[in-house]
């Protein structure tokens, strides 16, 4: 019974994937959108195998995922603790919550020039700029999850012998994981749109640049498929982030 | 005393970001690094130029309407998805194909066959901000209690009442949340296109002085846009407390340990 | 007012010869005043005084918002007093103590962690190495019923099996006063009869100190040897009952003993006439 159920909901997930790529292919074999504007879809997942297989193409993607994972990292790490020490402790709370306030919504692609004055044109800007994207996404989760920590875990845990600077670790922070999680998830996926267009601004590699010089050439083709490789790449991390949420929140009710 | 004090900490972080910056300017004897005041002192130009004006105009109306059409796209969707099993299993698979891909790398190509017009960088946005907000409302649509759903149907709702009457509300935080974050997309996307399609726009600005080694125009333009994202930001939050005063979190209580 | 406080021996037959404890904990004219978010202080306790003997099993019984549970954390060292203090063995309390272990109405169980991690976690936090920490967990774990759902995750039990649970926690790491805050209250008669019992033999076997913070009058008499009784706005203590019942105590036997009756009824009159939970009529 459940089994039938969960296939049934794969082909049902399955429909729309195949429909949008059965009208793709409708629109060229009618001939409603030109080769040129809109490549068969054969011919863009053959020129994907290809591209997959070329050392080039492998370089491209690996730059794209040092940038991201790199940048990812740094945002995970930095806001985690900020998140976690402005809920603890009053007096970061009054510096940070103002600065938060302020950087947060402004959108950091445009700092991204900055970014490239101070930094060069190489890894490091493109590193930054997606840290300061996938940061706040994830510092305000953490703050906001170990906000609502509920006292009473704390003063179990204090009770039980644990020394008060114990408990952040032993309590906040895992008591504080889903939210953070759900933070992550929100950051892996700007790290994801963002290292892209970082790329396509100025870069001399990774799949964004693969996407730009695609576009000045007017090659279609070369342009579907450095997309679809970031969507392939968002979904398999993206995969990867809820096994891991799934693992680390065993215990939590409905995951 | 306090209150003020609280409510004028913003503009302090500003400030303190600011002098930050100019003392790090001044530091570092950047040419590319010019210090906030030069900044800041070349912002009215861009200003008063009736041309940058209406480029950014015309970038805050196509943001707005491609934002407003997102909405009212998106969050019926998420709401229906997060309530019906089926819808869910339908569209999922696909929405987490499309989700992390850049929206506004779309641009080359639907340039390619929408133009350079409003039409296509209104759809990027659109596209941009749909996401983040299906996603959220479809979240807080699942977290809605069943038994809520179960009282209004025996109060006699029917099951499109139940979900604009319950459901809407219930999941009315978690759909801001949504909002604020497609916001943000909202910009990013804004900048990017406009970026890449280098025809007009605060981006097509941002980017050419960028180009042409005006870095004072370069950096008064990201206080510009900074701004912007930050009273946007502003209102929308002014809204969203509005809309959601019954469920505020404490949110200024710091955790006590000792 | 009509209230005729009870003497000792008054109501029960031939007390009973206890040994001569010494207080082990102090509540010398404690208050406790908030500050509501409005702005304006809440007096939540009122000059509380109260010394309970080592090895005694201690009820508070009031009205919903007379400070019971702030009494407890008071005690716990979880929030200090505006003013007074309250000592443990002589000593001012000034924070949590392995000494004191609280059982929280709402269980507070360590979601991340299976019913074995819970009960472990005391444990190790004395230093204890896994292996005896675990076999120490097994135990309690045992002596609660819960044998067999050891790797189970909290979001996995009933109500009944997360109060089990949190009172082994608690045990396991040998607290010498146990403050239980209304620990059945959320729990169907069934399960709270069972959980009573089983409450009633661990303390018999081995003597702890119980402060217990309920709302049901049979209860308190039931489990305790003596009763304090607080009143609202602003929480003071209006009485204290001896409960003098033989122990060990069986509910079969009690129901039927005219001094277990006459106790509930003469305490259920004092909250009666004290209009607390009352409006003028
Ligand atoms: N953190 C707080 N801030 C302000 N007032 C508080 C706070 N905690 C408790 N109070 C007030 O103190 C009083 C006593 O609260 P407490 O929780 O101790 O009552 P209680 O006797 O345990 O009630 P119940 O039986 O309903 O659990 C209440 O009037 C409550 O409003
Ligand atoms: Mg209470």
């Amino acid at each position: 019974m459940i089994t039938t159920r969960t296939t049934n909901e794969w082909l049902l997930g399955a429909a729309p994937i195949v429909l949008v790529l059965l009208l793709w292919q409708g629109l060229v074999s009618f001939g409603y959108a030109p080769a040129t504007l809109l490549p068969p879809p054969v011919q863009v997942f053959l020129r994907m195998g290809q591209q997959l297989a070329s050392a080039t193409f492998q370089q491209d993607i690996a730059a794209t995922l040092f940038r991201l994972f790199a940048g990812f990292a740094i945002a995970v790490v930095l806001g985690v603790s900020i998140g976690i020490a402005a809920a603890v402790s009053p007096p970061v709370n009054a510096v940070v919550r103002p600065i938060v306030r302020v950087l947060a919504p402004l959108p950091k692609v445009a700092l991204y020039p900055a970014f490239l004055l101070l930094l060069g044109f190489n890894h490091e800007s493109k590193i930054m700029l997606v840290a300061a994207d996938a940061l706040f996404p994830i510092l305000l989760s953490t703050y906001y999850g170990a906000t609502i920590v509920e006292q009473k875990l704390i003063w179990s845990a204090l009770a039980a012998g644990t020394p008060p600077r114990d408990v952040l670790w032993k309590v906040v922070l895992p008591a504080a994981m889903p939210s953070i999680l759900t933070g992550c998830r929100i950051g892996l996926v700007i790290s994801c749109i963002v290292v892209f267009l970082a790329e396509m601004i100025t870069s001399t590699d990774g799949l964004g640049h693969v996407l730009v010089t695609a576009a000045r050439t007017f090659q279609a083709v070369d342009m579907f498929v450095p997309l679809i490789t970031i969507s392939l790449l968002g979904l398999i991390l993206n995969g990867l982030l809820q096994g891991l949420r799934a693992y680390l929140l065993r215990g939590f009710p409905s995951v | 005393m306090k209150g003020a004090l609280k409510h004028l900490s913003p503009a302090l972080a500003c400030c303190g970001l600011l002098l930050t910056w100019q003392l790090a300017s001044l530091g570092l004897k950047n040419d590319s690094f010019p210090t906030a005041l030069d900044s800041l002192r070349a912002i009215p130009p861009i200003l008063t130029d009736k041309e940058a004006l209406i480029n950014i105009l015309a970038s805050l109306r196509r943001m707005a309407i491609g934002f407003a059409l997102a909405l009212a796209f998106s969050i019926p969707l998420g709401l229906l998805m997060g309530r019906s099993r089926a819808t869910a299993a339908f569209f999922n698979p696909l929405l987490m194909l499309v989700y992390p891909v850049p929206k506004a790398a779309l641009m080359p190509i639907i340039m390619l066959w929408l133009g350079v017009g409003d039409v296509s960088k209104t759809l990027v946005i659109f596209l941009g901000v749909s996401l983040p907000v299906i996603y959220h409302s479809f979240e807080g649509a699942k977290a809605v209690e069943e038994k809520m759903l179960w009282s209004g149907a025996a109060m006699g709702l029917s099951a499109g009442e139940r979900l604009l009457r319950i459901v809407l509300p219930a999941a009315l935080p978690e759909i801001l949340t949504g909002c604020r974050t497609g916001l943000v997309l909202a910009l990013i996307t804004m900048v990017t296109s406009e970026m890449i399609a280098r025809q007009s726009g605060a981006g097509n600005i941002l980017f050419n002085a960028l180009d042409m080694g005006q870095y004072d125009t370069v950096f008064a333009m990201i206080i510009i846009i900074g701004a912007m994202g930050i009273c946007l930001d502003a209102v929308f939050e002014t809204i969203r407390r509005w809309l959601v005063r019954w469920s505020e979190p404490q949110f200024d209580m710091p955790l006590s340990f000792s | 007012m009509g209230v005729t406080p009870i003497r000792p021996g008054e109501l029960a037959g031939v007390p009973l010869g206890r040994r001569p404890a010494e207080p082990i904990i102090e509540i010398d004219h404690v208050s406790q005043v908030f500050k509501t978010s409005s702005r304006r202080d809440h007096t939540a306790l009122s000059n509380i005084s109260l010394s309970v003997e080592e090895g005694a099993f201690v009820s508070i019984l009031g009205p919903s918002g007379c400070g019971k549970s702030t009494l407890l954390y008071i005690v716990g060292g979880f929030v200090s007093p505006t003013s007074g203090t309250a000592k443990m063995k002589g000593k001012p309390i000034t924070g949590p103590g392995t000494d004191r272990g609280p059982v929280f109405q709402e269980f507070a169980l360590f979601p991340w962690k299976s019913v074995l991690g819970n009960v472990m976690y005391g444990p190790l936090q004395q230093g204890m190495n896994s292996a005896k920490a675990e076999a120490r967990a097994l135990e309690l774990i045992a002596m609660v019923g819960l044998t067999g759902f050891e790797k189970f995750y909290p979001k996995e039990l009933s109500g009944g099996m997360k109060q089990r649970v949190a009172l082994a926690r608690t045990l396991a790491y040998g607290p010498e006063v146990l403050l239980m805050d209304e620990p059945f209250g959320a729990l169907d008669a069934h399960t709270r009869t069972r959980l009573q019992n089983d409450l009633l033999e661990i303390w018999e076997r081995d003597r702890k100190t119980v402060l217990f913070v309920t709302h049901s009058v049979e209860e308190a008499v039931f489990l305790s040897d003596k009763v304090v009784m607080m009143s609202r706005s602003p929480g003071r203590i209006r009485e204290v009952i001896d409960i003098d019942l033989p122990r060990p105590r069986r509910r079969e036997e009690l129901l039927l003993d005219p001094r277990y009756q006459n106790y509930i009824v003469e305490i259920e009159r004092m909250f009666d006439d004290s209009g607390d939970n009352e409006l003028p009529s």
